[in-house]
């Protein structure tokens, strides 16, 4: 067994993430010393922008969208993962090294042209100088990457690797206001109270700086997505994967959605959304108020999983019914070297509905709205690993 | 008796290799196996900052960056070192492919990263007869402490550095060494493709470009150029020195064929005109030496093996006090070293054959039939001998005066071979002179087989002058070997008697083969000083440091106690009270002689010294004597030394007692008793022990030595047989005409006797010519120490014990002449 094997069921542990908020039970540390997401959740900002250490994990997700003057367009995810691997403070004559608590990386680059998805990773423990959370705000670093708000909610995003060829700088302008998901910010993810995330987004941020990729730099401009979580919980039985969108519509309206999925279905309890008007307005959406529907799969020949390719969406409450289809099929994401788990992650398109008789191909129809689409559990199920 | 002088001259040299190599294979730490895929390291003497790990941000770029601690502690079960990695266990699979197996790898990562966990090698569980879940006692800076086993991993290959590693998190090691808050490296493992060199240097610059002055980016293996090019003056003068031997196998091997020859000059004129040509006759003394040589490699190689084993401590135990922390290595013998010993033996054998072999060749045949004088070898003139005798010494002389070839004495070395030469061109001129001697006993009884001895030497001249240098080369070696060891011996007591004042002596436990167990915890320094007083603790501390590029230890010891106490003598003669009393109040340094002349700095210079707080400038008080190792030392006071090193203990503590060393002993140790593993030595325990080391140290010299004496009575033995041998109908011929048993044996007594006395002469003026050489040159270039020379006075017993030796060697030539009847011997040789 390789070191790396040992590390194994360590990464399974510290994997956290993604979507849903149910946090592993590892033998090694008892869930009742984390703090679990209860309703009646008070969140103050910038304050819960930072790290909640108590919660076993938490994630800072980026997704969007950008284009080039010349018209190249990317999709970008800039995600730092923190797990906690053992609870409560470290002991004061202990090493601050102990490895309780890890910030993880993940930076993936989809280049629309080309139809390739880069990817790279980065893990290291907290307490290292390599690797920081901020309490108070957002300020995140893993390595030479990082992502900070300054004043006036500006983010600024560094990432780099130059054996992968990608970098990305980003300034993120919020155009709406923060908006907290399910009941203040309590994101129910399933029957059990305490299984539940904090969940808060900028849906909408206007992007603007530079990409680099392979020997090119390029100045880019376009719309971001930022998502905070964190909590502590555990998929509840019989959940293998999730599915989510975030969704900026041409009008500007937002939509996020997340269906966690069963093996024998959707659990009705674990469906929910946000409605983000144009004038920011937010609507939560419950599993019944829409509709998600695959209407196609894509094989990846990498894992051999079987992801859909393209949904039917439909809210009717709001009168929206759309189709989504992914801009590059081979958006999947195998992170080996730090949270060992493949998922499909990558930039969408919303579509009218096509005719059943297919007259009007995607391609031609009018884009309705971008955003990104996460898919989970299909390579292997999440259940064990939150 | 001639295969067994090849024997052991080979395994002089394959014994000493072999153990000289594990010894380094150990202090190196197997850099490379170590290193797995990091291509450049980060250090700074002292240690990285945890603070200073974040300024290497922008490279994480390009590159992982793979913390490292290493450390050492001691296993009292088995008496001996293990490394202990800390590794950061998140990342470290990207550098390392340890493979780890646990019963419970879930249950053996938590141990590991919340707990004590540690994997080892199977190998050394084995050894220690521990299973996963139990506890490995430990002593860590003096303290106990334990780990628990969690996992084991199969090193690579056997006698890999691996086998005695303890693998922890590098968290457990930050607690474990107490370097919370530092870490000793940060390996560099490139992303992505192989990095070209050029790749490479581009990064150390950027790595570089990223830090404050003091951090050094290099290569993983210049760690382990550093840790060879310390050894290296010490391997070649151990494998010189058992060269030497090997220099007496090829003398002996030489005697032996030539007097075979000689002995068969009528055999060989016989087939010459039979027809055989010089072709065949080369071939089949070609055939004979190769023979020796093979079967004198082959033992001399398994002789060696064993030898190894026995040398490796020593080897350890020198090696150790250049660098800290030597574990001994395993002996590894593979193909390469046994087919170099063969090798050895097989050319020794062959280059002794060339002089036989122009003998054998030059019979002719009809003279050899018509002759049965043996002495047919034409006598050098004197001119030439003379010029000859000039050459080697005008040679020696130049050589003396060369410097060293990157810190090996190897000038010095060919300048000692061309001393040993000149025995090959006086042993003959010598026996002249002892054949020639007429004592006033002559005309007595005693005397007449004297003056048949001398006259027979006289006769057989070429093999007698073959057979005293042989002994020459036996006894020169020996004496210079002794001159060597008995001056460094004494210079070593005086220096301990001044150098060590103290009253007491704190250090870590040693392991078996002497190696210490890292340094003293510093609570232990607090107690002693609440116990003793300040005022009479000098606590003595020793970190890395840079000086004009090359890595040098920087130390720090309580100048104001020394100063008042007295310590290490100074070249100046000024008395060290004195010499630290002044380089206190003026802030200066002092610097040990092996510094001051690898970097040929006087007192009074300034010293530019790269430190973990930059470059320091300090000017230097004085320079003290220092046979305690042979690197390079900067002393700063310890007020100075904490300005720039944290405090991680002191490598040993002198203590100062007023009164009553004995209750004060008593009281400490009590003290400390339950709580750390320290040894706490009186003033005469630390001066034995110092000598105990000291033997230790030079035991594969003292070996050698003995060697060499053993050699060159086996040349006595095997060249007077073969002169008898030669001589029997001489001897016959003595014997009818009237000669006695006894006077038979007093004749081949005196034969050994006057050999004994030309070997021993030519000897002991060579090899107290060899001994100046290696004390005053050799020991002054490779490890920058001016001993005092001394006749040893144990110079006479070695040479008295030469005569003895040769009369006890000719015993059994004696007995042999006796044995055979005369008419045998005359029909025999008729």
């Amino acid at each position: 067994m390789h070191l790396a094997k040992l590390i194994r069921p360590l990464r399974n542990s510290l994997v956290p993430m993604l979507l849903a908020m149910a946090a592993l039970a590892t033998p090694s540390d008892a869930p009742a010393e984390w703090r679990q997401i209860t309703p009646g959740l008070t969140l103050e900002f910038p304050r819960d922008h930072g790290a909640h250490r108590d919660t076993q994990t938490e994630w800072w997700y980026l997704t969007g969208q950008l284009e080039s003057a010349d018209g190249r367009r990317f999709g970008f995810q800039f995600t730092i993962f923190r797990r906690g691997l053992a609870a409560g403070p470290i002991n004061d004559d202990s090493s601050p090294l102990r490895a309780r608590q890890v910030l993880a990386g993940h930076f993936a680059l989809t280049d629309v042209a080309s139809g390739r998805t880069h990817f790279v990773e980065r893990l290291r423990r907290m307490g290292s100088p390599l690797a920081s959370a901020a309490d108070d705000d957002l300020d995140l670093t893993v390595e030479n990457w990082s992502l900070r708000r300054s004043e006036e909610d500006r983010l600024e995003l560094r990432a780099s690797d130059l054996a992968a060829g990608i970098g990305l700088q980003l300034d993120l302008v919020p155009t709406k206001p923060l908006v907290l998901h399910g009941k203040d910010g309590y994101s129910a993810k399933g029957s059990q109270p305490g299984n539940a995330s904090a969940y808060s987004s900028w849906t909408r941020l206007a992007s603007s700086g530079t990409i680099r990729i392979g020997n090119e730099t390029l100045a880019v401009n376009g719309e971001a997505w930022f998502d905070h979580e964190f909590g502590t919980s555990v998929l509840e039985p019989g959940v293998v994967g999730w599915d989510w969108f975030g969704l900026q519509l041409a009008d500007g309206s937002d939509l996020m959605l997340f269906v966690l999925r069963r093996e024998d279905g959707i659990a009705p309890k674990t469906a929910a959304g946000t409605l983000v008007t144009a004038d920011g307005k937010v609507q939560a959406l419950a599993g019944e108020d829409f509709s998600v529907e695959a209407k196609s799969t894509w094989l990846s020949p990498q894992s051999g999983a079987s992801y859909p390719a393209s949904w039917s969406i439909s809210v009717p409450s709001a009168d929206l019914a759309f189709e989504v289809v992914p801009v590059v099929a081979d958006c999947e994401l195998r992170s080996a070297g730090s949270t060992d788990v493949v998922y499909w992650e990558g930039p969408v398109e919303l579509r009218e509905l096509s005719t059943r008789s297919g007259e009007q191909a995607p391609s031609q129809s009018t884009r309705l709205g971008r955003g990104y689409a996460e898919l989970t559990g299909y390579a292997g199920t999440m259940q064990g690993r939150f | 008796m001639t295969v067994l002088g090849v024997a052991i001259g080979v395994a002089a040299v394959v014994s000493t290799l072999l153990a000289s190599r594990a010894a380094v294979a150990s202090m190196t730490g197997d850099v490379a196996s170590i290193a797995g895929a990091a291509r450049l390291e980060v250090t700074r003497p002292g240690g990285i900052a945890m603070a200073d790990i974040e300024l290497l941000r922008p490279v994480c770029d390009e590159a992982l960056l793979v913390p490292i601690i290493e450390g050492t502690a001691l296993v009292p079960e088995m008496g001996e070192l293990v490394r202990i990695l800390g590794v950061d266990l998140l990342v470290d699979s990207q550098a390392r492919s340890i493979e780890l197996s646990a019963p419970d790898l879930q249950a053996a990562r938590d141990e590991l990263l919340f707990g004590n966990g540690a994997a080892m090698a199977s190998s050394l569980a084995g050894q220690l007869s521990l299973q996963p879940g139990d506890d490995l006692e430990l002593v860590v800076r003096s303290r106990k402490t334990s780990l628990e086993v969690v996992a084991t991993f199969e090193p690579e290959r056997f006698g890999s550095a691996w086998e005695r590693v303890l693998l922890v998190d590098v968290a457990v090691a930050q607690e474990l060494l107490a370097r919370t808050g530092r870490i000793d490296r940060i390996e560099l493992v490139p992303r992505g493709a192989a990095a070209t060199q050029d790749e490479l240097q581009a990064l150390a610059a950027r790595t570089a470009a990223q830090l404050p002055e003091g951090y050094r980016v290099a290569p993983s293996s210049a760690r382990r150029d550093e840790g060879t090019r310390m050894v290296r003056a010490l391997e070649f003068n151990l494998t010189a020195l058992a060269g030497v031997s090997v220099l007496v196998g090829i003398v002996l091997v030489a005697t032996t064929l030539a007097t075979s020859i000689v002995q068969r000059r009528a055999q060989i004129a016989l087939l010459r005109s039979l027809g055989a040509s010089r072709a065949q006759l080369t071939g089949a003394v070609l055939i004979e030496a190769a023979t020796i040589g093979l079967v004198g490699g082959v033992v001399g190689v398994l002789l060696g093996w064993v030898g190894a084993s026995a040398a490796v401590g020593s080897v350890s135990t020198t090696v150790s006090t250049i660098a800290e922390g030597v574990i001994p290595g395993r002996i590894n013998m593979d193909l390469r070293w046994a087919l170099l010993g063969i090798a050895l033996g097989l050319l020794a054998a062959m280059l002794a054959a060339i002089l036989p072999l122009r003998e054998a060749l030059r019979t002719p045949p009809l003279q050899g039939l018509r002759s049965e004088h043996a002495e047919s070898v034409t006598r050098r003139s004197f001119r030439s001998r003379l010029f000859a005798l000039a050459l080697l010494l005008g040679a020696a002389i130049v050589f003396v005066n060369l410097p060293p070839l990157e810190d090996r004495p190897i000038w010095a070395m060919m300048a000692v071979l061309c001393l040993l030469g000149t025995l090959l061109v006086l042993s003959g001129p010598l026996i002249d002179l002892f054949s020639g001697i007429r004592p006033s006993f002559a005309q007595t009884g005693v005397g007449v087989p004297l003056r048949l001895a001398q006259a027979a030497l006289e006769a057989g001249r070429t093999r007698a002058a073959w057979a005293a240098a042989a002994v020459g080369v036996a006894v020169a070696l020996a004496v210079s070997m002794t001159t060597m060891v008995g001056s460094f011996r004494q210079s070593v007591v005086d220096w301990t008697n001044q150098a060590m004042p103290s009253d007491l002596f704190l250090r870590p436990l040693a392991a078996d083969s002497g190696g210490l167990a890292g340094r003293i915890d510093p609570e232990v320094v607090k107690i002693a000083r609440e116990q003793i007083g300040s005022e009479n603790v000098d606590p003595f501390y020793q970190s890395k440091a840079y000086f004009r590029n090359s890595p040098i230890l920087l130390a720090g010891a309580a100048f104001a106690v020394v100063a008042r106490e007295g310590g290490v003598p100074f070249l100046d003669g000024r008395p060290s009270t004195v010499a630290f009393g002044a380089a206190l109040e003026s802030g200066e340094v002092v610097v040990n002689e092996p510094f001051a002349q690898r970097f040929d700095v006087e007192r009074g210079d300034l010293l530019e010294l790269e430190t973990p707080g930059g470059s320091i400038h300090r000017r230097v008080g004085g320079i003290y004597r220092d046979y305690s190792g042979h690197t390079g030392r900067v002393v700063l006071d310890l007020a100075d030394f904490f300005s720039f090193y944290p405090d991680e203990g002191p490598q040993s503590v002198s203590i100062f007692v007023d009164k009553d060393v004995a209750s004060a002993r008593s009281a400490l140790a009590g003290a400390l008793a339950g709580r750390f593993e320290v040894e706490l030595l009186d003033n005469r325990e630390v001066r034995a022990e110092v000598l105990t080391v000291f033997e230790r140290t030079f035991g594969v010299t003292i070996a050698l030595q003995l060697i060499s004496s053993v050699v060159a009575a086996i040349a006595v033995v095997a060249v007077l047989t073969a002169l008898i041998h030669e001589r029997r109908r001489e001897l016959a011929v003595v014997r009818v005409l009237g000669g006695s048993r006894r006077q038979l044996f007093g004749l081949v007594l005196g034969e050994a006797l006057l050999l004994g006395l030309a070997g021993a002469t030519g000897g002991l003026i060579i090899g107290l010519s060899a001994g100046y050489v290696l004390v005053a040159v050799v020991n002054l270039q490779s490890f920058g120490w001016t001993l005092q020379f001394l006749m040893p006075t144990s110079l006479w017993g070695t040479l008295l014990s030469v005569i003895p030796a040769c009369l006890l060697a000719g015993i059994f030539p004696a007995f042999l002449a006796l044995r055979a009847t005369p008419r045998e011997s005359l029909h025999a040789s008729s």
